[in-house]
C-alpha cells in the first residue's frame, strides 16, 4: 500500500548523519561487508517513507543499479539491491517518480532474463509497485519487444510472478494494439488458469487483465469465450467469480468482463450468463449498501451493457427497483444517507458528481429504444427535475450525460406533447449548444431536432434564443453529422401541421427568419451536399418552407429562380429514387402556389421533365409528377385555361389517358382527379 | 399489550446432561491442537504432539521455523532482529502494513523504556515514529501513551505500566505472526480460535432472545455456571 505522505526536505533530518554512512559503506571492496550495508540499508528503508526520501536524495538509486546490472556480482547481492528499490516504490508518489526518472524501470524489465528466480522475483515486485502507482510508465513496458512475451513465459513459475506479472499486465494494457500484443503472444493461454488460483491476490490481477484485454475487442473476446480451463469454458468460470460469497471487487470485475465480452458480440446478450448473472450483479452494485464508487462503476457498467438491447433494456427496467434506486443517485446527498465516517462523508460529498452522471448516463441506456420504459422514467418523482437540472451542472461530464438522457427521452412522441412541455429543457439546452465540443453538439442539437418536431407552440422562445442562428451554424460544419442535425431541425422548425388550431401553425415569421439566417447561397449550397442524408432534409426543409399558399408566393417571388435552378440540378443529376421524389414534391407545392405557377409553366425545360417522370418505371416519381401537373391545370384556379391549353400542347393530357390503365390506386386517382379539370 | 414468549426454564444438570450426549472425537479434538501449535509457532510442542498423537502436521510447515525465531525474538525483546527476520522472509509485509509496523516499532521503544535508557528512547521515538503518527491519527493516541512512560520513575507502577507487561511483546508477536499467515495465503489465526469464537457469539445470540441458559464464563477454565 503505498502511502502519500507529502516528502519533507529536512536539513535537520536526525537520520542523516546514518544515510551517509549506508551509502559509503556501498562503495567498499569487501563484498561480503557491501551485502551487509545492503541489507542494513533495506531495514532501515523499509516502513520509513522519510528515509527513502532521504537515500534517494544521496544517490543509493544509482549504487543499487549498478549492483542490479552487474552480471558478475553475486546473485544475493543483485537481490537485495532489487529489494531495496521495491521498498523505495513503496514510498510517495514523488518518490516513485524519481525512481522512474532515474531509469530504473528499463534495466528492471532487462533483468526478468535471469534465471535466478528470487532475483527476477525482487525485480518483478518493484516493477508491480511502480506500474501500479501514478506515475506509471506504461509506455516503457512496450518498448523492447522481447519483454512482454517474456513475462508470459516465466508468469507461471510461482504465486510470487503470478501475481505481479497480472498486476503489471492489467495496468499497462490500454490499447487495442496493446490487446493485439498481448493476445498474439498468447495471454489468454497463459492466464486462464490462474482464474481458478486459490490464491486471492493471484486471481484478482488475473481477472483485471481479461477485463482490459475484452474491452471493444471481438477478436479477443471471441477467443477468450472459448477458452477452457481444466476443461471448463472460461465465461463459466467467470459466472463464479461473479457469486456473492466473493469479494465486492471480484463480482464487478467478473461482471464487467461478461459485459465486455457481450458488447464485443463474443456472448449473446441473450445468454444467461448475461441475463441471469451479469446484468442482476450489476444492479447489485448499484445498491444503497454499497460504497460510492462501487455503486458509480456498477451503473456506467451497466448502461454500457443495455446500451444497445432493447430486452435487456426491458428486464433491467422491471429488476429489483433500478430506476428507484438510480434516481437516488440523483438526490444524493440526502436526508436518507447515513454518515458512516468523516472521511468518507469528504470523499463521497467531492465525487457526487460521478453518481449523478452515472445515474443520467444509466437512465439514458434504459430509455432509448422502449416507450413504456420512458414513461416509467419520466413518471418517476422529480426525476425530470433532476435531469434539466444535470443539463446546467457545473461538472461537464453531468451535462453530456444528462443530455444523453434527454436525448432518449426525447424519442417518444408522447412525451414531447406533455411532459417537455412541462419542464423548461429549452433554455438550459440552449446554452449548452453554446461552445459545445463536438461531443456535446452532436448529441445536444440531435436532442433538439427531436423536441422540435412536435413542440411547437414554444418555439417563439427557441426564436429568441437563437436557436436558428445556431442551427444554420452547424449547417456549415464540416462533419456531417453535425450539418445533417442542423438542417434537420430547422426542417422540424419549419414543419407546418395542417390543422384548423391555429397553435400549430409554423408561422410566416419562423420560415422568413430560417430563409434569412440560412441564407438562399446556404440552402443551395447544402442542396449540393455530397452527404445524401444533408441533401434529403434540405429538400425536407425546402417542401416545409413551401408548405401554404401564401408563403409559397411570398418565398418563389423572393427566391423563384434560384429555386428552380436548383431543382433542375438535382433532377438533372445522379440522385436517388427518394431524393428525386422529394425534389418533385416540391415543384408540386409549388405548383400549389398563385404566383408561384408561372415559374413552372415559364420554363419548359422543367415542364418536360415533369412529363417524363409521368411514364417514369418508378411509380412513386409518377405519382408525385402527376401530382404537379394535377395543380397547375388546376381548374379553379385563375388562369387555369391558359395552363391546360399549353399543357395540352405538350401532350400531358394524352400521357394522362395512357395512365389510366395503371394498377397503381394513388396513381389512378391523381390521374383521374387531374383529367377532370381538363376543360 | 405485548405477547411474550415463555421460555424454557433449564437447570444446569439438565444442560450438561445434553452437552455431554454430544460426542467429539478425539481425532477431530488432535487435528485442532495441532493446527493451533503450528499455527502458533511451537514448533517442538508440534513435533512432540505428532509423534504422541500419531497425527500427521498436515499444514504447511515452509515458514514455520522462520516464525518461531521471529517469535522467539520479539518474546526476548529483540525487536530490530525480529524485523530484520521478517525484512528477509517478507521485504514486502511491513512496507504494506504500516500499522503493524508501527506496533514493532512501538516494542522497541518499550524495551528501551525498559531499560531505562531514556536519550534512545527520545532518540528513536523521534528519528522514527514521528513519521507514523503524521500517517495515521490512531497511531498518534498510543504514541502518547508509550512516551508517558518516559515521564515516570517506575513506569509499571503509572497508569499505562500494561504496556511493560509481558502479555505485551506476546500481543505485538501474535499480530505479527498472523500477518505472516496472511500474506502466505495462509489462514492467519488458528481454527480453535475461530470455535471459541463460534461459542461466544453463540451465547450472545441466545442472551439478545433473552434466553435463560447455563453460561460459559471463563473460556479458559471450561466452567459451565447456574443460569441465573
Amino acid at each position: 500500500m503505498l502511502m502519500d505522505t507529502s516528502d519533507m526536505i529536512c536539513d535537520t533530518y536526525p537520520g542523516e548523519m546514518i544515510g551517509r554512512e549506508y551509502m559509503e559503506n556501498l562503495y567498499g571492496e569487501d563484498m561480503d561487508r557491501v551485502l551487509h550495508s545492503v541489507v542494513k540499508l533495506k531495514n532501515a528503508v523499509i516502513g520509513n517513507n522519510k528515509q527513502k526520501f532521504h537515500m534517494m536524495s544521496l544517490g543509493v538509486v544509482g549504487r543499487l543499479l549498478e549492483f542490479i546490472q552487474n552480471e558478475r556480482a553475486a546473485v544475493g547481492l543483485r537481490t537485495e539491491s532489487a529489494i531495496v528499490l521495491g521498498s523505495l516504490a513503496k514510498g510517495s508518489q514523488a518518490n516513485v517518480k524519481r525512481l522512474v526518472d532515474s531509469g530504473v524501470v528499463p534495466i528492471l524489465l532487462q533483468c526478468l532474463n535471469n534465471s535466478n528466480l528470487k532475483f527476477v522475483e525482487g525485480c518483478l515486485r518493484c516493477l508491480r509497485s511502480i506500474f501500479t502507482s501514478q506515475a506509471a510508465p506504461v509506455e516503457l513496458l512496450y518498448t523492447d519487444p522481447g519483454v512482454v512475451p517474456h513475462m508470459l513465459d516465466i508468469v507461471s513459475q510461482s504465486p510470487t510472478t503470478q501475481e505481479c506479472i497480472c498486476s503489471i499486465l492489467a495496468q499497462c494494457c490500454k490499447t487495442s494494439e496493446h490487446q493485439g500484443l498481448l493476445y498474439s503472444n498468447g495471454v489468454i493461454e497463459s492466464l486462464a488458469p490462474l482464474l481458478a488460483s486459490k490464491m486471492y491476490k493471484v486471481q484478482m490481477p488475473a481477472l483485471r487483465v481479461f477485463c482490459v484485454i475484452t474491452y471493444t475487442n471481438q477478436i479477443v473476446s471471441s477467443a477468450v469465450a472459448s477458452a477452457t480451463v481444466s476443461e471448463r469454458p472460461l465465461p463459466d468460470l467467470l459466472v463464479e467469480l461473479c457469486l456473492r460469497d466473493k469479494s465486492v471487487e471480484m463480482q464487478m470485475s467478473s461482471a464487467k468482463c461478461l459485459t465486455y465480452m457481450c458488447r464485443a458480440n463474443a456472448l449473446s446478450s441473450q445468454d444467461s450468463k448475461i441475463v441471469y448473472k451479469a446484468l442482476p450483479t450489476l444492479i447489485r452494485m448499484c445498491k444503497k449498501d454499497r460504497r460510492l464508487e462501487e455503486r458509480v462503476e456498477g451503473a456506467e457498467t451497466l448502461a454500457y451493457l443495455i446500451e444497445v438491447d432493447l430486452e435487456l433494456q426491458r428486464i433491467a427496467s422491471y429488476s429489483d427497483h433500478l430506476i428507484p434506486t438510480l434516481s437516488e443517485f440523483l438526490r444524493y446527498p440526502s436526508t436518507q444517507t447515513t454518515v458512516m465516517d468523516l472521511k468518507r462523508l469528504d470523499y463521497d460529498m467531492k465525487h457526487s458528481y460521478e453518481l449523478r452522471a452515472a445515474a443520467l448516463m444509466a437512465f439514458a441506456s434504459l430509455g432509448a429504444n422502449d416507450e413504456d420504459i420512458r414513461k416509467k422514467i419520466i413518471e418517476t418523482e422529480n426525476l425530470m427535475d433532476h435531469v434539466v437540472c444535470g443539463l446546467s451542472d457545473p461538472v461537464i461530464r453531468v451535462r453530456l450525460a444528462a443530455v444523453r438522457c434527454l436525448h432518449s427521452l426525447s424519442r417518444s412522441v408522447q412525451q414531447l406533447r406533455t411532459s417537455f412541455q412541462d419542464h423548461a429543457v429549452w433554455k438550459p439546452l440552449m446554452k449548452l449548444l453554446q461552445n459545445a465540443d463536438d461531443d456535446m453538439l452532436t448529441v445536444a442539437s440531435s436532442t433538439l431536432c427531436n423536441l422540435l418536431l412536435e413542440f411547437s407552440p414554444s418555439k417563439e422562445p427557441m426564436l429568441e434564443s437563437g436557436a436558428v442562428d445556431l442551427l444554420c451554424d452547424l449547417t456549415k460544419r464540416d462533419d456531417p453529422a453535425l450539418r445533417l442535425n442542423g438542417i434537420w431541425a430547422l426542417m422540424n422548425m419549419a414543419f407546418q401541421v395542417e390543422t384548423k388550431n391555429m397553435a400549430f401553425q409554423a408561422e410566416q415569421k419562423v420560415k422568413s427568419q430560417i430563409l434569412v439566417a440560412l441564407g438562399t447561397d446556404q440552402l443551395f449550397k447544402l442542396l449540393s451536399d455530397p452527404d445524401v442524408n444533408v441533401l434529403m432534409k434540405t429538400l425536407g426543409l425546402l417542401r416545409n418552407l413551401l408548405s401554404n399558399k401564401p408563403h409559397i408566393d411570398h418565398i418563389m417571388g423572393m427566391h423563384g429562380q434560384q429555386i428552380m435552378q436548383a431543382i433542375v440540378l438535382i433532377l438533372e443529376g445522379e440522385h436517388t429514387i427518394e431524393v428525386k421524389e422529394q425534389t418533385l414534391c416540391i415543384l408540386a407545392n409549388i405548383s400549389d402556389g398563385t404566383t408561384a405557377k408561372d415559374f413552372i409553366m415559364a420554363n419548359d425545360d422543367v415542364l418536360k421533365k415533369i412529363t417524363n417522370y409521368m411514364i417514369h418505371a418508378n411509380v412513386r416519381l409518377q405519382i408525385a409528377a402527376t401530382f404537379c401537373i394535377s395543380n397547375l391545370v388546376w381548374n379553379e384556379e385563375e388562369g387555369a385555361l391558359e395552363r391546360q391549353m399549353k399543357l395540352r400542347d405538350m401532350g400531358v393530357q394524352k400521357l394522362l389517358q395512357q395512365l389510366l390503365s395503371s394498377s397503381d390506386t394513388v396513381l389512378f386517382d391523381k390521374v383521374k382527379t387531374a383529367l377532370q379539370q381538363f376543360t | 399489550m405485548s405477547f411474550t414468549e415463555k421460555h424454557e426454564e433449564i437447570t444446569k444438570q439438565e444442560w450438561m446432561d445434553r452437552l455431554n450426549s454430544l460426542h467429539i472425537s478425539r481425532a477431530d479434538m488432535n487435528r485442532l491442537i495441532m493446527n493451533y501449535l503450528v499455527t502458533e509457532g511451537f514448533k517442538e510442542a508440534a513435533e512432540k504432539f505428532r509423534v504422541e498423537a500419531g497425527i500427521p502436521m498436515n499444514m504447511d510447515t515452509e515458514s514455520l521455523d522462520e516464525r518461531i525465531k521471529i517469535r522467539d525474538a520479539i518474546q526476548k525483546g529483540e525487536i530490530e532482529e525480529a524485523m530484520a527476520l521478517v525484512n528477509n522472509l517478507h521485504p514486502e509485509l511491513l512496507d504494506d502494513n504500516r500499522y503493524l509496523y508501527f506496533h514493532l516499532q512501538q516494542q522497541h521503544l518499550i524495551e528501551l523504556i525498559r531499560k531505562k535508557d531514556v536519550e534512545g528512547a527520545l532518540q528513536y521515538a523521534q528519528t522514527h515514529l514521528a513519521e507514523r503518527g503524521e500517517e495515521n491519527a490512531d497511531v498518534l493516541n498510543e504514541l502518547e501513551k508509550t512516551l508517558a512512560l518516559l515521564a515516570f520513575e517506575n513506569p509499571e507502577d503509572s497508569p499505562f505500566g500494561e504496556l511493560l507487561h509481558p502479555s505485551q511483546r506476546q500481543k505485538v508477536a501474535s499480530e505479527l505472526n498472523s500477518a505472516i499467515l496472511e500474506v502466505e495465503n495462509r489462514e492467519s489465526t488458528p481454527k480453535l480460535a475461530n470455535m471459541l469464537k463460534l461459542l461466544l457469539w453463540a451465547q450472545h445470540e441466545l442472551d439478545q432472545k433473552k434466553v435463560k441458559y447455563p453460561h460459559m464464563t471463563d473460556l479458559a477454565k471450561g466452567d459451565i455456571e447456574d443460569p441465573k
